[in-house]
């Protein structure tokens, strides 16, 4: 999950390499750091990094960094000759070391040799057992089995001790939506907006996850983690404004016949509605009536 | 008695919904099939002559795909075509299954046409597209039956997907080798930048397809 600046600065920097324009280090850089999968075009511009021994060796010691970086790409994209052959280099370099043992732990999973890369994940918890990376594997190998309940077991297990990991929780999240388990997938959005309470992100996933659990209880809090994610993006978020209209035409035809007096004031939907139409005359102006004629459709 | 319902897809939905799954290989894809229901009772066809791409994240998620619907539903009335099925690209390679949420929409779909057709990605299929010389689309066929559930239809009966154009796999080889799907544009795309829009590729991907018909 990354910010919208960081998304152009990276999506720029990776046109630039691209078409020959150089930085290939930069964006490697910054590909590592946002933890972004962009494993082929991080294969491509690393290997012509790597395969060039004066862009290699003015790397100094991130050199290794680089092979690691390009060797788990490589299993990404299931170049696995590359990626062994970055493996090997690393061993010779770093003999015995428990970080290149992971790497050979994950060319097995690669493989597809599930048996043999749990042992070699067990093996390796036991020198070091709270290395939060094998733990992450053994859920990603029981998710890439297609066992998602495993997957979910795992997280669990490992959220009890490394509960402040984001990207966990964010994980089982998103796990859970994919099952329909809405209410469990809310939990975890709970927990990351009470650790990060200013990621309008988090607000508005979990905004999306009320709405779709339904219910007038739940679509009014929904309304309001959508108006927190307004609030916090300074109007930009153009799924949360959205997310309002939804809320509001939904709470009218849940409240149909009820007292006048049970009714939300429309003032937060034609603020939303307006915030839209002025953002899509100036950005998408062709798209503006179909936007008007859906906002008109959702007031029904 | 009418004849067996024959489900038809035109090149351009086709290529475009394929290239959509490509460019997330990494997550579950999803997006809506337009057309029309055509040939009367005698030659009864279901015609998908367009696709819109969805959704590339969070597919179990509702106000994305109601905000969608809406909006499709508005656009494509306006040009005389209704929906008529909805495509799915299951997140893992190796995973055949329609799974629950695929059939959830599914059946919502299925409240706009009966004869709502469910096209699932089938990955080997076009893992071995390069390497053959197949005409079929890449897709498993479901539709619901009298026992409302989601069946798939086998190659032996008449009532699968045929593509329009013979030739269409050819042209998806080349579209898929010269990266086109880079330029793929989903529902998801435009909901985090309403400046991106699918409307552009349409252009680019028929120019395209004109340049070489007339190179050849």
């Amino acid at each position: 999950m990354v910010s919208k600046t960081d998304e152009a600065q990276v999506n720029r920097l990776e046109n630039q390499v691209d078409n020959g324009g150089g930085g290939a280090w930069e964006y490697l850089c910054l590909v590592r750091k946002l933890k972004l999968r962009r494993s082929d075009k991080v294969l491509k511009h690393g290997l012509s990094i790597l395969n060039d021994p004066k862009k290699r060796s003015s790397l100094g010691p991130d050199e290794w960094t680089l092979y690691e970086q390009v060797a788990i790409a490589a299993m990404d994209c299931q170049c696995l000759d590359v990626a062994k052959d970055c493996i090997k280099t690393l061993q010779k370099r770093f003999l015995e070391s428990k970080r290149v043992g992971r790497l050979e732990a994950m060319l097995l999973e690669a493989k597809g040799s599930w048996a043999e890369a749990e042992k070699a994940y067990t093996s390796l918890l036991e020198d070091n057992p709270f290395d939060q990376v094998i733990h992450k594997r053994r859920a990603a190998m029981a998710k890439a089995q297609g066992n998602i309940l495993g997957a979910i077991e795992w997280l669990n297990k490992y959220l009890e001790i490394f509960m402040a990991d984001h990207d966990a929780w964010r994980e089982l999240a998103e796990i859970y939506v994919s099952l329909q388990m809405y209410k469990q997938a809310a939990f975890c959005y709970e927990e990351l907006i009470l650790s990060q309470p200013t990621n309008p992100l988090y607000h508005l996933a979990y905004a999306d996850v009320l709405y779709t659990l339904g219910g007038l209880e739940n679509i009014q809090a929904a309304k309001k983690y959508y108006a927190s994610t307004v609030d916090l993006t300074g109007g930009k978020n153009t799924r949360a404004l959205l997310g309002i209209c939804l809320c509001t035409s939904a709470m009218g035809q849940l409240t149909k016949g009820r007292n006048k007096e049970d009714k939300e004031s429309p003032e937060l939907q034609i603020l939303a509605a307006t915030a839209l139409e002025r953002d899509y005359k100036q950005r998408a102006p062709t798209k503006l009536s179909l936007l008007t004629s859906t906002l008109r459709s959702l007031k029904l | 008695m009418g004849g067996e319902l024959r489900y038809e897809i035109g090149q351009n939905a086709y290529i475009k919904l394929i290239l959509h799954t490509l460019k997330h290989k990494t997550s579950a894809v999803n997006g809506v099939l337009l057309g029309r229901v055509s040939g009367g009772d005698t030659k009864p066809v279901v015609e998908i002559t367009d696709s819109v791409p969805l959704f590339h994240s969070q597919i179990g998620l509702l106000p994305p795909l109601e905000i969608a619907l809406v909006q499709i539903e508005e656009y494509y009335d306006q040009q005389g075509l209704n929906i008529v099925g909805y495509y799915h690209a299951n997140e893992r390679f190796d995973d055949f299954e329609l799974g629950t949420v695929a059939k959830n929409i599914g059946d919502h779909i299925y409240r706009y046409i009966p004869q709502a057709a469910v096209l699932l990605l089938d990955n080997k299929k076009l893992e071995a597209l390069p390497k053959g010389k197949d005409r079929s689309p890449v897709m498993q066929l479901y539709t619901r039956d009298v026992s409302r559930s989601w069946k798939l239809v086998g190659s032996d009966g008449s009532s699968q997907v045929t593509i329009k154009e013979p030739s269409a796999n050819i042209v998806l080889v080349d579209y898929i080798s010269s990266g086109k799907w880079q330029d793929i544009i989903d529902f998801d795309d435009h909901l985090d930048d309403i400046s991106k829009y699918e409307h552009k590729l349409l252009f680019s991907l028929f120019f395209h397809h004109l340049i070489t018909y007339f190179c050849e």
